[in-house]
């Protein structure tokens, strides 16, 4: 536990679901790995879709902070091996 | 409502705003501006008092972590406190590419709601009770949080029903009862044990070296340095009549603290838990009086460091922000030869 080597950081596979009129993604699952960010799904997801203002939250829900480490939403809120993302071009869910 | 929450709601910190320099365009610059922050606040919060004092045509945003509680960000970057509190505002040359933008008020209210919503999902599985609030509570909490008006946010917080870690500890200690079986028992299926989950966010440093004095501590000068940590603490009915500050910080971090290093729960030593863990392969002779990974050196809740003997359903019950997280600030001291990568 101590010594997790670089090679070993765990990945969490996202999947990520168009909302409302949101382009849909040709790939929509992705790994990514635990250590990162959610700023960086939400960067992906903008740098995909060209679009500067997005909406994303994790299991239709919530948007999370963008510093909260991908791992720990896995770890709280995914299921079924994976990370639930929904992501929409206007606000989804308040 | 107690009288320690009515504490975190009126506490608050003197701040001394100074202008970047890159966006001085007077001689002599701008005087910095005094002004005094609720610790439940958020710092664009104060934009709207700010920008009349240095100019009225520079466009807003801020530059900082805006969603982080004022009270936390003191915690966390000012460990010797000074007062009032310097800060350097930006008006311009805003990185969003690391940041959300932040666009005034508009923003803070969607964030807290967001983690609202997220600290709901944590203790009850579902954002129901959010998402269903009526327009007029959710335009009063907020106005509540906004104001450090505590009575209202807890006549409408309480239609939240978020409130699921009842001080049983105390009542237990009082009454010695079986009291909380009727309390608990209709939701639940009957002899099941009930798990509750209490939203944290954690922010971690970690120093390698001793220090006595808090003027002596490292400072955090990059958020960087800090890990951020959102993980639930998860306590089950069964783990006894007391449950400490200092078991709960270390169940959040496995890491550090392996399980085997705290099973005699309430035991009050945190100093000579483990004698021998797996992972640890440091001889105890060389890392000097402990074997342990790691050893807690403070944290800081909401503007005190609190005995890590506290019951921690203390202080969830007093401590925690309004969006239901509770912040901690927590330093570990982790000896070089245990350091982790």
């Amino acid at each position: 536990m101590a010594a997790e080597s670089p090679t070993s950081v765990r990945k969490v596979v996202v999947h990520l679901r168009a909302t409302g009129d949101a382009p849909i993604l040709k790939q929509s699952k992705f790994k990514i790995a635990g250590t990162d960010k959610f700023a960086k799904v939400i960067e992906f997801l903008r740098r995909q879709l060209h679009r500067e203002t997005l909406f994303v939250y994790v299991n239709s829900a919530f948007s999370p902070n963008p510093d909260e480490l991908v791992v720990d939403l896995y770890n709280n809120f995914g299921f079924d091996g994976k990370l639930v993302v929904n992501y929409a071009c206007s606000m989804a869910w308040g | 409502m107690s009288e320690a929450q009515k504490y975190v709601w009126k506490g608050s910190i003197p701040l001394q705003i100074h202008l970047h320099e890159s966006e001085v365009t007077t001689l002599p610059p701008p005087p910095p501006a005094l002004v005094l922050a609720p610790r439940i606040g958020y710092l664009p919060l104060l934009i709207s008092l700010l920008k009349p004092h240095f100019s009225t045509t520079l466009p807003p945003g801020v530059d900082t972590i805006w969603y982080i509680p004022t009270g936390v960000l003191f915690d966390l970057l000012c460990m010797e406190p000074e007062r009032p509190w310097n800060l350097t505002v930006h008006f311009r040359g805003y990185p969003s590419n690391l940041l959300l933008p932040c666009e005034g008020e508009d923003s803070v209210k969607w964030s807290f709601i967001n983690s609202l919503k997220e600290a709901a999902y944590v203790i009850t599985g579902n954002c129901k009770n959010i998402m269903n609030m009526s327009q007029t509570d959710q335009v009063d909490l907020w106005g509540s949080v906004l104001n450090g008006n505590l009575e209202s946010y807890s006549r409408v917080s309480s239609k939240l029903k978020l409130e699921t870690f009842e001080d049983e500890y105390t009542e237990n200690i009082d009454s010695a009862s079986t009291k909380s079986q009727q309390s608990t028992g209709d939701a639940e299926a009957a002899g099941q044990v009930k798990t509750s989950r209490i939203p944290v966010r954690l922010y971690l440093w970690t120093v390698n070296d001793n220090f006595d004095d808090f003027e002596d501590a490292p400072v955090i000068d990059n958020w960087d340095k800090v890990s951020y940590i959102n993980r639930p603490v998860e306590i089950h009915k069964e783990d006894g009549k007391y449950f400490s500050l200092s078991n709960a910080v270390k169940r959040l971090l496995p890491e550090y603290f392996p399980e085997s290093s705290f099973a005699n729960e309430g035991d009050a030593n945190i100093n000579q838990s483990a004698e021998e863990e797996g992972e640890n392969s440091c001889d105890p002779e060389s890392s000097g009086h402990t074997v342990e990974i790691a050893e807690i050196k403070c944290v800081r809740i909401q503007g005190i460091e609190p005995s890590l003997e506290i019951p921690f359903s203390w202080v969830v019950n007093n401590l925690m922000n309004p969006e239901y997280f509770l912040h901690m600030c927590v330093c570990l001291k982790v000896s070089e030869a245990n350091a982790m990568q």
